[in-house]
């Protein structure tokens, strides 16, 4: 093997301009045209054909799926928690009571997620027995929804007081559990909020004592039970005003039902949720 | 001489030697006695290197921006930045993982050497301080006297000063075979030449010496090669090239893929962060991480199954370079030779006999009823000093040993195959005078008595060069009568005499005479100095020639390289008469080929006149090739099929070597003595015989053949071949599943859905799935007759081509992708999420704090749960591209061949591989499940078969293409799809 030779840089130039195009042979790339041709066709026909595959392979899978329900739902056992209004960054809300604009985003997300819960739009749902859960025939194709009207969100509802506290330095939060079709809780499942730090805040709940009531359970998916309406539990925190400027953390926990989680390790949402709250005056 | 003389004392011939103070003062001054190592890289540089090679740069790039990944994430609190520090750890460990594992491998062949060079220390004989001393070698020191005897290896470059019958063989310095005689006589001004000097490492073989030291250790003659051999630089093999490239290859694309998308995704708004988190998993899916350990073990794996064959690889890429070699330049004697005389034909009765040469000869089956051959036996029998060391009854004849000369060793194994008990005849047969062979009678004589009781006559035998034999008789015996020798008769034995001669063979005549009862009577007084017996009138009995034989093996190898299109040059020290006819004979130079020399002698014109071109053989002479310039050395070289080099000294042998390289071909070369290592070293493989190989030449070879054969070296080439084949087999395997390794990332940016696979998850396929299968894939035989195509042309059949890359990555790695996406999106579905709500879904499902994601059917997900579904999504990709690999692993057996022509279940560790590749799997999804770092989940058990319909038609539609390429060879599908 001779040692090789450093080919001057316009040979090497030359020989990739010899290889982009070849004027001699015709050849682009190394490939005539009629050869480019050719690979392109073929990849036509080999790309479309598992195109077609692909399409008919997912086509038979989705065959196989229900559109009510999905097959398992084994990796969603318990629910999670979650509150509105949602901060955009991290769940830290901060916000001065006397300036509407700091909370006004904060207002008319909560605005926004309540007109559903109008009573406008409840007039197809069913008052149901409370404290049972609301259990529908199987071959009823579209389920009824129960009402859960505004008013049991007391003070927080928006209707007497359009700034849901945040103008006063009470704001309130909505703590909601996240939907699964088919959860029934058990026992007698409330929402439960602590302040890290005790006497910082004062919490009222709205229904009373953050309950859950069962009727609303159990969900039976998006397309049967178009009306559903998550219950809600709204919490009203009043910061002890000379805290003020000082930011809270509460964690709030869905208690009093064993099937429904709230210890889960990795899970930081499963069945609690906390959040930081600071409010300048 | 008068500097000398202190150390002999008042008298020169006892001499006293050095004192020990002096010798220890020298050897302080000079160093011990010994050859310097070829210098060595230290190992620390070999272990970074192996750092630092292949694709461990680019890892190193990904681990690196892990770490500025890690950096940033955790100065911004971000809660996963530890997964980027982790990635980044792994990543690092796989390099240096990979690279111990390759420093190893390398070590252990390296070590292999070592022990050849372990060698019991020599003892020299030194007179010191006036007496005689036996020291180790490597404490000699210039002035030294020393002693030496037949056997002893020279200790070091040596002067002599008394000298008696000493003979040494110089081969493995000068290439002479014949022994050398020494004696204290300055004859020549090149020490080289000049008979006073023994040379270090060469060897005594008879008498008697005493010498001085004139030269010890580097700056001996041998040492001064050796240093020379180390000058040649290694050139890299062409394995190691095709390995390199394959790394260009597929590190162009990942960082062209990889930079692409980093673009992309910038344009696309991706954060830059981001972004240099697929720019990582764009590499990592890219990079084979195990595939260059693979290659190793393959490599190893089949260095094993040669050293098995005889064939020990010091170097590991030599195993493939055997396999490309395109010219052999070999030595003849002992290694297409059986190194060893024999008698191969006989002339009696007017008439030429063969007898059988082979290397297990137990009968002879000429005729032999004739009574000249009962005379010309006992001639041979009788007329012969050479004898067998006794207890060796048990031993095969033709490997018995045997004091005496070459010639004399050939004649007693040969009548004592025929005839049995030699030693017995001889004994019956009485030997009164001898006169042993010498250069100026050129013949050998004994009396013998004869066995006979009632004959009473005295049998003088004699043998010798067959024209001074001739000279001494007037008679010839033609089936048993003496008859006049008359012209007829003298013209008759010139004939057999050239034409035995022309053979390359070496001839000796043999003739005999009773003496007369009357004239030389029971006390007969035989005075071999007087010579007071008759040595002329003598009745002539017949001839035989011996030759060097070739292997048996050897003509069917040479046959055999033909057919794999490798050309054979027999390069010797030998005459070129002897040189052409063992080529001959082992058909170097085929049955119907010509040199020039023969075309013109056939036509009767002068050798100029023969146009070249049409003679396919040529024997080229040492003498002529001195002369040649480099044009007409390659113009003989491409000109001529059949080449011999004969006479030519080691030397020569490099500018043999260079001339086939710069034909381009790759050349394996074979040598024993130090001169040969420079040849060695330049060579694209030097082969050193592992019997008759010096030390030097060991160390400069790639490969020691232990059984010397030439044959050996055919099957190491189809090892070679072999191994070639199927390391494209592996790296085929390997590449395809980097297409559905990489089709996530690629997804995952521009459609913006969770990912489907993720780094982690990858580094398990590479260097866990994958690993046993692709080994297993070195086990599988060759699917034709690969010793019947032409050597591979080092720069256009290579290891990687366009059709396999392509092949792999745009066929069979995207059926496995979609194979695999095919999974992923059942697992999606089957939970909730319809493809069409993937889409897009990215920047929300990877939100820390957006916990109530909807699904397709109204149902809420945290973070958590949706990561929990991500990582069985990974395994379930992981575990479909595993199925796919399964197929492809089958596939891959064969390039052009179905599979049920190389047969399912031949090669068994292939369905080692397969359940392995299955077992970890398993394991990693139902064992390690549990384990959150690994992002492995216990899978639904119809996940494992969502990809099999994929799995299935990468087979079919591999079967397809291999039967597309049967029927119509050379069509475009054939050279856009055989790869």
């Amino acid at each position: 093997m001779s040692k090789e030779e450093k080919k001057p840089f316009s040979q090497t130039m030359a020989e990739w301009r010899q290889f982009v195009y070849n004027p001699r042979s015709g050849e682009f790339l190394g490939r005539t045209a009629k050869s480019w041709g050719l690979i392109l066709l073929f990849y036509l026909v080999f790309y479309g054909f598992l195109a077609a595959l692909f399409t008919f392979t997912m086509w038979v899978m989705l065959q196989t799926l229900s559109g009510d329900i999905p097959k398992y739902r084994d990796r969603i056992r318990s629910p999670g928690l979650m509150i509105s209004p949602k901060p955009v960054t991290a769940l830290e809300f901060y916000f001065n009571k006397s300036d509407s604009q700091s909370y006004a985003e904060y207002v008319s997300t909560l605005k926004q997620f309540l007109k559903s819960y109008d009573d406008s739009k409840q007039s197809k749902n069913i008052a149901c027995t409370a404290g049972k859960l609301f259990e529908q025939n199987e071959d009823r194709a579209i389920k009824q929804a129960c009402q859960f009207n505004r008013t049991k969100l007391g003070s927080c509802s928006g209707v007497e007081d359009d700034t849901f506290g945040y103008a006063k330095g009470t704001p309130c939060v909505l703590v909601k559990m996240n939907r699964i079709i088919g959860l029934k809780p058990e026992g007698e499942p409330h929402i439960e909020c602590l302040p890290k730090e005790e006497g910082k805040v004062q919490i009222t709940y709205f229904p009373d004592g953050g309950m859950i009531d069962l009727m609303y359970f159990p969900y039976y998916g998006k397309k049967l039970h178009a009306d559903y309406l998550q219950p809600l539990v709204a919490v009203q925190l009043a910061i002890i005003s000379n805290r003020t400027k000082e930011e809270v953390t509460i964690e709030c926990k869905i208690m009093g039902s064993p099937n429904l989680k709230n210890e889960d390790d990795r899970d930081k949402f499963l069945g609690r949720i906390s959040f930081k709250i600071q409010m300048s005056e | 001489m008068e500097s000398l003389s202190p150390m002999f004392g008042p008298d020169l011939n006892f001499p006293r030697g050095l004192t020990s103070a002096r010798a220890a003062e020298i050897l302080a001054r000079d160093g011990p006695n010994a050859l310097t190592p070829p210098k060595s890289t230290p190992e620390i540089i070999k272990f970074l290197k192996q750092m630092v090679g292949g694709f461990s740069i680019l890892l190193w790039v990904g681990a690196l921006l892990c770490w500025i990944a890690f950096g940033i994430q955790v100065a911004q609190g971000v809660a996963s930045a530890f997964d980027n520090l982790y990635l980044g750890v792994v990543l690092a460990l796989v390099v240096i993982l990979t690279g111990i594992f390759a420093y190893y491998q390398e070590a252990k062949s390296t070590n292999i050497m070592a022990s050849f060079s372990k060698m019991i220390p020599q003892q020299a004989l030194v007179i010191r301080d006036g007496e005689k001393r036996e020291v180790s070698a490597e404490q000699l020191v210039v002035g030294d006297m020393v002693e030496i005897k037949g056997g002893d290896r020279i200790p070091a470059d040596i002067r002599l000063i008394f000298a008696q019958g000493c003979k040494v063989d110089n081969s493995s310095l000068t290439g002479e075979s014949e022994p050398q005689s020494r004696s204290c006589d300055f004859t020549h001004e090149n020490p080289l030449e000049t008979k006073n000097i023994a040379f270090y490492s060469t060897t005594c073989l008879e008498g008697t010496a005493t010498g001085m030291v004139i030269n010890t250790g580097d700056q001996t003659i041998i040492g001064r090669i050796a240093s020379l051999a180390s000058g040649v630089g290694n050139e890299k093999t062409p394995i190691a090239i095709e390995i390199e490239h394959f790394v260009h290859i597929v590190a162009g694309v990942a960082v062209s893929i990889g930079v692409l998308f980093f673009i992309i995704a910038v344009s696309m708004k991706y954060k830059v962060l981001d972004s240099i988190i697929f720019l990582i998993g764009i590499i990592v899916a890219n990079v084979p991480e195990g595939l260059l350990a693979t290659v190793t073990v393959s490599l190893s794996l089949t260095a094993k199954r040669m050293a098995k064959k005889n064939c020990l690889v010091k170097n590991l890429e030599a195993v493939e370079t055997l396999g490309s070699t395109s010219i052999i330049c070999s030595d003849k004697t002992g290694t297409l030779t059986q190194n060893r005389m024999t008698v191969a034909h006989l002339w009696f009765d007017d008439q030429i006999y063969s007898a059988d040469t082979s290397e297990e000869q137990t009968t002879q089956s000429f005729d032999q009823s004739s009574q000249s051959w009962a005379a010309l036996s006992k001639v041979v029998t009788l007329c012969n000093r050479a004898e067998f060391k006794p207890g060796q009854e048990n031993v095969p004849i033709m490997k018995r040993v045997v004091v005496g000369d070459a010639s004399e060793t050939a004649l007693l194994k040969f009548a004592e195959v025929i005839l049995g008990d030699v030693m017995g005849i001889r004994k019956r047969n009485r030997k009164l005078a001898e006169i042993p062979f010498n250069s100026t009678n050129k013949f050998q004589l004994s009396i013998h008595e004869t066995e006979d009781p009632n004959d009473k006559r005295f049998l003088m035998v004699m043998k010798g060069a067959p024209e001074r034999i001739l000279e001494r008789c007037s008679t010839i015996m033609i089936n048993g009568e003496e008859q006049p020798l008359d012209r007829e008769r003298a013209e008759a034995f010139q004939t057999a005499y050239m034409e035995l001669g022309g053979l390359g063979e070496r001839v000796l005549g043999f003739c005999h005479l009773y003496l007369p009862e009357d004239e030389f009577p029971d006390t007969y007084p035989f005075d071999t100095d007087s010579m007071n017996f008759p040595t002329s009138n003598l009745c002539f009995v017949g001839l035989l020639s011996m030759i060097d034989p070739p292997r048996s093996t050897v003509p069917d190898a040479v046959s055999k390289c033909r057919s794999a299109g490798i050309k054979v040059i027999m390069v010797t020290g030998d005459h070129p008469i002897t040189a052409k006819a063992i080529a001959k004979s082992v058909g170097i130079i085929s049955a119907n080929s010509e040199t020039v020399e023969d075309i013109a002698k056939r036509l009767n014109v002068p050798v100029e006149q023969v146009n070249k071109e049409d003679a396919r053989a040529a024997v080229i002479n040492g003498m002529e090739l001195k002369d040649m310039t480099t044009e007409q050395l390659d113009e003989i070289l491409i000109n001529h099929s059949e080449i011999v080099f004969a006479r030519t000294s080691p030397q020569q042998k490099l500018i043999i070597v260079e001339g086939c390289q710069r034909q381009d071909a790759v050349v394996a070369v074979t040598g024993d003595g130090v001169n040969d290592s420079p040849a060695l070293k330049k060579a694209d493989i030097g082969i050193a015989m592992g019997i008759a190989g010096s030390d030097a030449a060991k160390n400069a070879a790639d490969m020691i053949l232990l059984d010397d054969n030439f044959a050996s070296i055919v099957t190491g080439v189809e090892e070679g071949r072999l191994i070639f084949d199927n390391l494209k087999k592996t790296i085929a395997y390997t590449l395809t599943k980097n297409i559905a390794e990489l089709c996530p990332f690629l997804i995952y940016i521009i459609a913006s859905v969770p990912l489907p696979i993720g780094t982690i998850t990858i580094l398990f396929i590479d260097l866990g799935t994958d690993i046993i299968p692709s080994v297993a894939l070195a086990y599988e035989k060759a699917e034709s007759d690969i010793m019947n195509r032409r050597p591979r042309h080092k720069k256009k059949d290579r290891l990687v081509n366009e059709q396999l890359a392509v092949y792999s990555y745009l066929q069979i790695g995207i059926i496995q992708s979609i194979g695999a996406f095919l999974a992923y999106f059942t697992v999606y579905a089957e939970q909730g999420w319809l493809p069409n709500t993937l889409l897009g879904l990215r920047v929300n499902w990877e939100d820390d704090y957006y916990n109530d994601i909807e699904d397709s059917y109204g149902q809420e997900w945290t973070r958590y749960q949706r990561t929990y579904l991500q990582w069985t999504g990974y395994t379930a990709f992981f575990v479909s591209i595993t199925i796919q690999q399964v197929a492809d692993l089958i596939i891959r057996k064969t390039r052009r061949n179905s599979i049920f022509q190389q047969g399912l279940l031949r090669n068994k560790v292939i369905w080692v591989g397969i359940v392995s590749q299955i077992a970890i799997a398993l394991i990693l999804s139902y064992g390690l499940g549990s384990v959150t770092a690994l992002n492995f989940t216990p899978l639904r058990v119809q996940y494992w078969f969502v990809a099999m319909p994929y799995a299935i038609l990468i087979w079919v539609y591999d079967e397809i293409r291999k039967l597309f390429i049967r029927q119509y060879p050379g069509s475009w599908w054939d050279k856009n799809m055989y790869y």
